[in-house]
Protein backbone atom coordinates (compact mmCIF):
# COMPACT_ATOMS: atom_id res chain seq x y z
CA UNK A 1 0.00 0.00 0.00
CA UNK A 2 1.02 3.56 -0.71
CA UNK A 3 2.49 5.42 2.27
CA UNK A 4 0.33 8.41 1.25
CA UNK A 5 -2.88 6.42 1.22
CA UNK A 6 -2.76 5.78 4.97
CA UNK A 7 -5.85 7.27 6.58
CA UNK A 8 -7.54 8.05 3.26
CA UNK A 9 -10.81 6.40 2.24
CA UNK A 10 -10.18 3.56 -0.25
CA UNK A 11 -10.07 4.30 -3.95
CA UNK A 12 -8.83 7.88 -3.75
CA UNK A 13 -5.13 7.51 -4.63
CA UNK A 14 -4.61 5.89 -8.03
CA UNK A 15 -1.89 3.22 -8.13
CA UNK A 16 -0.29 4.98 -11.09
CA UNK A 17 0.52 8.11 -9.06
CA UNK A 18 3.65 8.23 -6.93
CA UNK A 19 2.03 10.55 -4.39
CA UNK A 20 -1.28 12.16 -3.55
CA UNK A 21 0.24 15.59 -4.25
CA UNK A 22 1.10 14.56 -7.80
CA UNK A 23 -2.35 13.13 -8.31
CA UNK A 24 -3.91 16.38 -7.03
CA UNK A 25 -1.76 18.42 -9.38
CA UNK A 26 -2.66 16.19 -12.33
CA UNK A 27 -6.37 16.51 -11.45
CA UNK A 28 -6.15 20.29 -11.23
CA UNK A 29 -4.25 20.54 -14.50
CA UNK A 30 -6.81 18.31 -16.23
CA UNK A 31 -9.67 20.42 -14.91
CA UNK A 32 -8.04 23.67 -16.03
CA UNK A 33 -7.46 22.19 -19.50
CA UNK A 34 -11.17 21.39 -19.63
CA UNK A 35 -12.04 24.91 -18.41
CA UNK A 36 -9.80 26.35 -21.16
CA UNK A 37 -11.87 24.50 -23.77
CA UNK A 38 -15.03 25.86 -22.09
CA UNK A 39 -13.64 29.40 -22.33
CA UNK A 40 -13.01 28.85 -26.05
CA UNK A 41 -16.51 27.44 -26.52
CA UNK A 42 -18.05 30.58 -25.07
CA UNK A 43 -15.50 32.74 -26.93
CA UNK A 44 -17.13 31.63 -30.19
CA UNK A 45 -20.46 33.03 -29.06
CA UNK A 46 -18.89 36.20 -27.68
CA UNK A 47 -17.23 36.73 -31.07
CA UNK A 48 -20.57 36.30 -32.81
CA UNK A 49 -21.99 38.81 -30.36
CA UNK A 50 -19.17 41.28 -31.15
CA UNK A 51 -19.73 40.95 -34.91
CA UNK A 52 -23.49 41.56 -34.77
CA UNK A 53 -23.27 44.28 -32.14
CA UNK A 54 -20.82 46.03 -34.45
CA UNK A 55 -23.18 45.61 -37.44
CA UNK A 56 -26.36 46.62 -35.60
CA UNK A 57 -25.40 49.01 -32.79
CA UNK A 58 -28.81 50.70 -32.51
CA UNK A 59 -30.81 47.47 -32.60
CA UNK A 60 -28.61 45.94 -29.88
CA UNK A 61 -28.92 49.01 -27.67
CA UNK A 62 -32.68 49.25 -28.19
CA UNK A 63 -33.33 45.52 -27.53
CA UNK A 64 -31.06 45.53 -24.50
CA UNK A 65 -33.18 48.29 -22.95
CA UNK A 66 -36.25 46.08 -23.32
CA UNK A 67 -34.74 43.28 -21.21
CA UNK A 68 -35.68 43.03 -17.53
CA UNK A 69 -32.64 44.78 -16.03
CA UNK A 70 -33.81 44.16 -12.43
CA UNK A 71 -34.08 40.40 -12.99
CA UNK A 72 -30.66 40.32 -14.68
CA UNK A 73 -29.10 42.25 -11.81
CA UNK A 74 -30.70 39.99 -9.18
CA UNK A 75 -29.41 36.94 -11.08
CA UNK A 76 -25.90 38.45 -11.08
CA UNK A 77 -26.06 38.85 -7.29
CA UNK A 78 -27.43 35.29 -6.94
CA UNK A 79 -24.57 33.78 -8.97
CA UNK A 80 -21.87 35.83 -7.24
CA UNK A 81 -23.16 34.74 -3.85
CA UNK A 82 -23.37 31.11 -4.99
CA UNK A 83 -19.70 31.35 -5.98
CA UNK A 84 -18.96 32.49 -2.43
CA UNK A 85 -20.85 29.56 -0.91
CA UNK A 86 -18.96 27.08 -3.13
CA UNK A 87 -15.65 28.64 -2.11
CA UNK A 88 -16.77 28.34 1.53
CA UNK A 89 -17.77 24.69 1.03
CA UNK A 90 -14.21 23.92 -0.10
CA UNK A 91 -12.84 25.94 2.81
CA UNK A 92 -14.95 23.99 5.33
CA UNK A 93 -14.03 20.64 3.77
CA UNK A 94 -10.32 21.38 3.97
CA UNK A 95 -10.69 22.41 7.61
CA UNK A 96 -12.61 19.18 8.40
CA UNK A 97 -16.03 20.77 8.95
CA UNK A 98 -18.04 18.44 6.75
CA UNK A 99 -21.47 19.50 8.00
CA UNK A 100 -20.77 23.15 7.19
CA UNK A 101 -19.40 22.12 3.79
CA UNK A 102 -22.56 20.16 3.02
CA UNK A 103 -24.79 23.08 4.13
CA UNK A 104 -22.83 25.46 1.85
CA UNK A 105 -23.33 23.09 -1.09
CA UNK A 106 -27.07 22.89 -0.40
CA UNK A 107 -27.26 26.71 -0.30
CA UNK A 108 -25.34 26.84 -3.61
CA UNK A 109 -27.83 24.45 -5.21
CA UNK A 110 -30.72 26.60 -3.95
CA UNK A 111 -29.09 29.69 -5.47
CA UNK A 112 -28.68 27.81 -8.74
CA UNK A 113 -32.39 26.91 -8.70
CA UNK A 114 -33.24 30.58 -7.99
CA UNK A 115 -31.12 31.62 -10.97
CA UNK A 116 -32.89 29.17 -13.28
CA UNK A 117 -36.30 30.20 -11.91
CA UNK A 118 -35.64 33.88 -12.63
CA UNK A 119 -34.30 32.97 -16.09
CA UNK A 120 -37.49 30.96 -16.72
CA UNK A 121 -39.61 34.01 -15.83
CA UNK A 122 -37.60 36.06 -18.36
CA UNK A 123 -37.87 33.39 -21.06
CA UNK A 124 -41.63 33.11 -20.49
CA UNK A 125 -41.95 36.87 -21.03
CA UNK A 126 -39.90 36.63 -24.25
CA UNK A 127 -42.16 33.88 -25.58
CA UNK A 128 -45.23 35.87 -24.59
CA UNK A 129 -44.13 39.12 -26.30
CA UNK A 130 -42.52 37.07 -29.11
CA UNK A 131 -39.06 38.61 -28.73
CA UNK A 132 -37.64 35.41 -30.18
CA UNK A 133 -34.68 34.52 -32.44
CA UNK A 134 -34.65 34.73 -36.23
CA UNK A 135 -37.87 34.19 -38.13
CA UNK A 136 -39.92 33.76 -34.94
CA UNK A 137 -39.27 37.38 -34.02
CA UNK A 138 -42.51 39.38 -33.87
CA UNK A 139 -41.83 41.84 -31.05
CA UNK A 140 -43.99 44.94 -31.36
CA UNK A 141 -41.77 47.25 -29.28
CA UNK A 142 -38.61 47.08 -31.44
CA UNK A 143 -38.96 46.94 -35.22
CA UNK A 144 -35.55 47.73 -36.65
CA UNK A 145 -33.14 45.52 -38.62
CA UNK A 146 -30.90 43.47 -36.34
CA UNK A 147 -33.40 43.12 -33.47
CA UNK A 148 -34.09 39.48 -34.32
CA UNK A 149 -30.32 38.94 -34.40
CA UNK A 150 -29.97 40.39 -30.90
CA UNK A 151 -32.45 37.86 -29.60
CA UNK A 152 -30.74 35.00 -31.49
CA UNK A 153 -27.48 35.93 -29.78
CA UNK A 154 -29.28 36.46 -26.45
CA UNK A 155 -30.97 33.05 -26.50
CA UNK A 156 -27.83 31.21 -27.67
CA UNK A 157 -25.62 32.80 -25.00
CA UNK A 158 -28.02 32.60 -22.05
CA UNK A 159 -29.15 29.16 -23.27
CA UNK A 160 -25.65 27.70 -23.36
CA UNK A 161 -24.98 29.35 -20.01
CA UNK A 162 -28.20 27.83 -18.63
CA UNK A 163 -27.11 24.38 -19.80
CA UNK A 164 -23.88 24.95 -17.88
CA UNK A 165 -25.86 25.93 -14.77
CA UNK A 166 -27.78 22.64 -15.00
CA UNK A 167 -24.54 20.68 -15.56
CA UNK A 168 -22.98 22.50 -12.61
CA UNK A 169 -25.96 21.60 -10.42
CA UNK A 170 -25.57 17.92 -11.35
CA UNK A 171 -21.87 18.04 -10.49
CA UNK A 172 -22.52 19.82 -7.20
CA UNK A 173 -25.30 17.35 -6.25
CA UNK A 174 -22.93 14.46 -6.82
CA UNK A 175 -20.26 16.21 -4.78
CA UNK A 176 -22.81 16.92 -2.01
CA UNK A 177 -23.51 13.18 -1.81
CA UNK A 178 -19.80 12.45 -1.53
CA UNK A 179 -19.41 15.15 1.12
CA UNK A 180 -22.20 13.57 3.16
CA UNK A 181 -20.44 10.20 2.75
CA UNK A 182 -17.41 11.82 4.38
CA UNK A 183 -15.08 11.47 1.42
CA UNK A 184 -13.62 14.98 1.66
CA UNK A 185 -11.36 16.09 4.48
CA UNK A 186 -8.23 18.14 5.12
CA UNK A 187 -6.27 15.21 3.65
CA UNK A 188 -8.24 15.01 0.43
CA UNK A 189 -10.71 17.50 -1.05
CA UNK A 190 -9.55 17.81 -4.67
CA UNK A 191 -12.77 16.33 -6.10
CA UNK A 192 -14.80 19.00 -4.31
CA UNK A 193 -12.33 21.68 -5.42
CA UNK A 194 -12.69 20.70 -9.10
CA UNK A 195 -16.49 20.77 -8.92
CA UNK A 196 -16.17 24.23 -7.40
CA UNK A 197 -13.91 25.33 -10.28
CA UNK A 198 -16.64 24.39 -12.74
CA UNK A 199 -19.19 26.41 -10.81
CA UNK A 200 -16.90 29.44 -10.71
CA UNK A 201 -16.54 29.24 -14.51
CA UNK A 202 -20.33 29.43 -14.81
CA UNK A 203 -20.13 32.58 -12.67
CA UNK A 204 -17.27 33.99 -14.79
CA UNK A 205 -19.27 33.66 -18.00
CA UNK A 206 -22.27 35.40 -16.43
CA UNK A 207 -20.05 38.27 -15.22
CA UNK A 208 -19.48 39.09 -18.92
CA UNK A 209 -22.98 38.24 -20.15
CA UNK A 210 -24.67 40.58 -17.68
CA UNK A 211 -23.23 43.94 -18.88
CA UNK A 212 -23.04 42.83 -22.53
CA UNK A 213 -26.70 41.82 -22.74
CA UNK A 214 -28.52 43.91 -20.14
CA UNK A 215 -26.52 47.14 -20.03
CA UNK A 216 -25.78 48.24 -23.60
CA UNK B 1 10.67 32.39 -3.00
CA UNK B 2 10.96 28.84 -1.70
CA UNK B 3 11.63 28.40 2.00
CA UNK B 4 11.33 24.61 1.87
CA UNK B 5 14.14 22.66 3.47
CA UNK B 6 12.37 19.34 3.89
CA UNK B 7 13.81 17.44 0.95
CA UNK B 8 15.75 15.12 3.22
CA UNK B 9 12.71 13.73 5.04
CA UNK B 10 11.45 10.57 3.37
CA UNK B 11 8.07 10.55 5.16
CA UNK B 12 7.22 14.02 3.83
CA UNK B 13 5.61 13.23 0.47
CA UNK B 14 4.13 16.68 -0.03
CA UNK B 15 4.59 18.30 -3.37
CA UNK B 16 5.87 21.90 -3.11
CA UNK B 17 2.65 23.12 -4.72
CA UNK B 18 0.58 21.63 -1.92
CA UNK B 19 2.35 23.50 0.85
CA UNK B 20 -0.36 26.15 0.99
CA UNK B 21 -2.77 23.42 2.11
CA UNK B 22 -0.81 23.00 5.29
CA UNK B 23 -1.10 26.57 6.49
CA UNK B 24 -4.01 27.59 8.68
CA UNK B 25 -6.70 28.35 6.12
CA UNK B 26 -8.88 31.42 6.47
CA UNK B 27 -12.23 32.15 4.81
CA UNK B 28 -11.70 35.90 5.16
CA UNK B 29 -10.40 36.47 1.58
CA UNK B 30 -13.56 34.86 0.18
CA UNK B 31 -15.80 37.31 2.01
CA UNK B 32 -13.56 40.20 0.94
CA UNK B 33 -13.81 39.12 -2.71
CA UNK B 34 -17.58 38.69 -2.38
CA UNK B 35 -17.95 42.27 -1.10
CA UNK B 36 -15.69 43.52 -3.90
CA UNK B 37 -17.83 41.64 -6.45
CA UNK B 38 -21.01 43.20 -5.03
CA UNK B 39 -19.37 46.63 -5.25
CA UNK B 40 -18.31 46.12 -8.88
CA UNK B 41 -21.77 44.80 -9.78
CA UNK B 42 -23.28 48.00 -8.36
CA UNK B 43 -20.68 50.00 -10.30
CA UNK B 44 -21.41 48.27 -13.61
CA UNK B 45 -25.15 48.69 -12.98
CA UNK B 46 -24.85 52.43 -12.26
CA UNK B 47 -22.44 53.20 -15.13
CA UNK B 48 -24.37 50.94 -17.51
CA UNK B 49 -27.63 52.75 -16.84
CA UNK B 50 -26.04 56.09 -17.80
CA UNK B 51 -25.50 54.87 -21.39
CA UNK B 52 -22.20 56.69 -21.61
CA UNK B 53 -21.89 56.25 -25.36
CA UNK B 54 -18.43 55.50 -26.69
CA UNK B 55 -16.98 54.64 -23.30
CA UNK B 56 -19.82 52.44 -22.07
CA UNK B 57 -18.46 49.21 -23.57
CA UNK B 58 -14.90 49.88 -22.41
CA UNK B 59 -16.04 50.63 -18.84
CA UNK B 60 -18.31 47.54 -18.75
CA UNK B 61 -15.49 45.30 -20.00
CA UNK B 62 -12.90 46.74 -17.61
CA UNK B 63 -15.24 46.13 -14.65
CA UNK B 64 -16.10 42.60 -15.88
CA UNK B 65 -12.39 41.78 -16.31
CA UNK B 66 -11.64 43.06 -12.80
CA UNK B 67 -14.43 40.89 -11.37
CA UNK B 68 -13.23 37.81 -13.29
CA UNK B 69 -9.65 38.34 -12.16
CA UNK B 70 -10.82 38.37 -8.54
CA UNK B 71 -12.88 35.19 -9.05
CA UNK B 72 -10.04 33.40 -10.86
CA UNK B 73 -7.30 34.39 -8.41
CA UNK B 74 -9.11 33.93 -5.08
CA UNK B 75 -12.23 31.76 -5.58
CA UNK B 76 -10.54 29.49 -8.14
CA UNK B 77 -7.21 29.56 -6.23
CA UNK B 78 -5.17 30.55 -9.26
CA UNK B 79 -3.15 32.73 -6.88
CA UNK B 80 -1.85 29.58 -5.15
CA UNK B 81 -1.77 27.35 -8.24
CA UNK B 82 1.25 25.96 -10.03
CA UNK B 83 2.67 27.76 -13.05
CA UNK B 84 1.45 25.02 -15.39
CA UNK B 85 -2.16 25.55 -14.36
CA UNK B 86 -1.90 29.31 -14.78
CA UNK B 87 -0.26 28.86 -18.19
CA UNK B 88 -3.19 26.76 -19.41
CA UNK B 89 -5.75 29.39 -18.46
CA UNK B 90 -3.73 32.36 -19.74
CA UNK B 91 -3.17 30.55 -23.05
CA UNK B 92 -6.92 30.15 -23.54
CA UNK B 93 -7.36 33.88 -22.89
CA UNK B 94 -4.69 34.74 -25.49
CA UNK B 95 -6.58 32.71 -28.08
CA UNK B 96 -9.84 34.42 -27.15
CA UNK B 97 -8.11 37.77 -27.77
CA UNK B 98 -6.76 36.56 -31.15
CA UNK B 99 -10.21 35.32 -32.21
CA UNK B 100 -11.97 38.53 -31.19
CA UNK B 101 -9.34 40.91 -32.54
CA UNK B 102 -9.08 39.49 -36.05
CA UNK B 103 -12.81 38.84 -36.44
CA UNK B 104 -13.80 42.34 -35.36
CA UNK B 105 -11.00 43.88 -37.48
CA UNK B 106 -12.39 42.03 -40.48
CA UNK B 107 -15.96 43.17 -39.88
CA UNK B 108 -14.89 46.75 -39.16
CA UNK B 109 -13.03 47.14 -42.47
CA UNK B 110 -15.66 45.69 -44.82
CA UNK B 111 -17.19 47.59 -47.70
CA UNK B 112 -20.93 48.05 -47.96
CA UNK B 113 -21.98 45.01 -50.06
CA UNK B 114 -20.32 42.75 -47.47
CA UNK B 115 -22.50 43.94 -44.58
CA UNK B 116 -25.83 42.26 -43.79
CA UNK B 117 -29.07 43.71 -45.19
CA UNK B 118 -30.39 46.56 -43.08
CA UNK B 119 -27.15 47.12 -41.19
CA UNK B 120 -26.29 50.83 -40.97
CA UNK B 121 -23.14 51.77 -42.82
CA UNK B 122 -20.74 54.72 -42.77
CA UNK B 123 -22.58 57.95 -41.93
CA UNK B 124 -25.79 56.04 -41.13
CA UNK B 125 -24.18 54.66 -37.99
CA UNK B 126 -24.99 56.33 -34.68
CA UNK B 127 -23.46 59.79 -34.40
CA UNK B 128 -21.97 61.31 -31.27
CA UNK B 129 -24.78 62.70 -29.13
CA UNK B 130 -25.69 66.36 -29.51
CA UNK B 131 -24.26 66.75 -33.02
CA UNK B 132 -26.23 66.69 -36.24
CA UNK B 133 -24.62 65.18 -39.29
CA UNK B 134 -23.69 68.50 -40.93
CA UNK B 135 -22.11 69.67 -37.65
CA UNK B 136 -19.68 66.76 -37.47
CA UNK B 137 -15.95 67.47 -37.90
CA UNK B 138 -14.65 66.52 -41.32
Amino acid sequence: MHPDAAGLPPGILGHHFSSLARQNEAMRLGMWLFLATEVLLFAGLFTGYAVYRFQFPEAFAECSRHLELTLGTVNTLVLITSSLTVALAIHYARTDRRRAAAICLVITLLFALTFLGIKAVEYAAHFHERSLPGKYYAYEAVKIPGAAMFFSVYFLMTGLHGVHVIAGMSVLSWILRRTLQGRYSSQYYTGLELGGLYWHLVDLVWIFLYPLLYLI
Amino acid sequence: MSESGTSGRPTQALHPDDRHDQRAHSALPYFAVWIALLFFTALTYLTGKQHLGTWALAIALIIACTKSTLVALIFMHLKDSSGTTRLVFVTSLIFVAVLLFFTVSDVATRFRPATPAGAPFGTERSQPEGLLEHELPE
